[in-house]
């Protein structure tokens, strides 16, 4: 009767060091996660600065070609010629422009993957907040476990499903079907 | 001047589309989703459609298929412009009656061809 006591104290011991385990890895990926999310948002934050800049030069270069190839004098050669040699360079802008905006909506993708992972970490977390009923029984921690687990892994499962990421394929990139 | 609808969720792509179509002297009307292009192709015919795929509210796809079932939009052309490359969106595509497939980003020069070439 002694050693059956003392078997189940045992496993209750080992069954309450591994739920303090799994506690302490949701926590520490927590933090991590974090830390992940404040350095997209800083990268996102910096990219948009950029881009915003670029843009607004952009914007003002290529309203003033448009208008001034729409204007009476764009007839002539010589300003006909120039205004294309503007173009081209604007047209190079257009596809690195787009770029940045792929990146964008890449970082968006990524941040709310992070968000999701973080909202179930916590959910799981808080699993574990409760004072248990029977901590002498080994049963009671691994189900706390199981529970937390399950948790996680549904956060896992269900990371993609909000998360529009643009697929920038680079093969691909500029590749036209007419049908 | 042939007017063209460009529908897209992103300020910065729609921006891009529309000028290298107004330096080609296209007039362009803008659409931020597919709902929104919906309505302003019944309120303005236009001659070319142009979307991305990707958007709240009515995805590209969608969009085509709601064009398509009106008589004013029959045989208009309808081009996807997307990050999307598969096989399988792109029959996808064509099934909802789409005229073509442009992958991002692209290429200014490439898209004016396309244009012209559609709406010859």
């Amino acid at each position: 009767m002694n050693q059956e006591t003392t078997t189940e104290s045992t496993n209750a011991r080992d069954a309450e060091q591994a739920a303090d385990l799994l506690v302490t890895v949701a926590s520490t990926l927590n933090e991590r996660l974090a830390v992940t999310a404040d350095e997209l948002a800083r990268s996102q934050a910096l990219l948009r600065e950029a881009s915003d800049e670029l843009m607004t030069a952009f914007r003002g270069a290529a309203d003033r070609i448009v208008a001034a190839q729409r204007g009476a004098d764009a007839a002539a050669e010589g300003k006909s010629a120039e205004y294309g040699l503007v173009l081209d360079h604007l047209y190079r802008a257009v596809q690195h422009l787009q770029s940045h905006d792929l990146v964008n909506q890449l970082i968006d993708a990524q941040k709310l993957r992070v968000d999701k992972m973080r909202e179930k970490l916590v959910q799981a977390l808080s699993l574990a907040a409760p004072p248990v009923t029977h901590p002498d029984q080994a049963e009671t921690w691994i189900e706390r476990s199981r529970a937390m687990l399950d948790c996680i892994v549904a956060g896992i499962q269900q990371i993609d499903q909000d998360a529009r990421a643009p697929l920038g394929d680079k093969h691909n990139a500029g590749s036209v079907d007419l049908f | 001047m042939k007017t063209i609808l460009a529908v897209d969720d992103s300020a910065t792509m729609r921006e891009m589309v529309t000028f290298v179509l107004e330096s080609a002297g296209y007039r362009v009307i803008e659409a931020e989703d597919g709902a929104q292009g919906l309505d302003r192709a019944t309120a303005t015919n236009v001659d070319l459609v142009i979307t991305d795929q990707n958007m709240p509210n009515m995805d590209g796809l969608t969009l085509v298929r709601s064009l398509r079932e009106l008589r004013d939009y029959k045989s208009v052309p309808i081009l996807l412009l997307t990050t999307e490359s598969s096989d399988s969106m792109k029959s996808q595509g064509r099934a909802a009656g789409a005229t073509g497939w442009l992958v991002k980003p692209f290429d200014p020069a490439t898209l004016l061809e396309v244009v012209q070439k559609v709406l010859r």
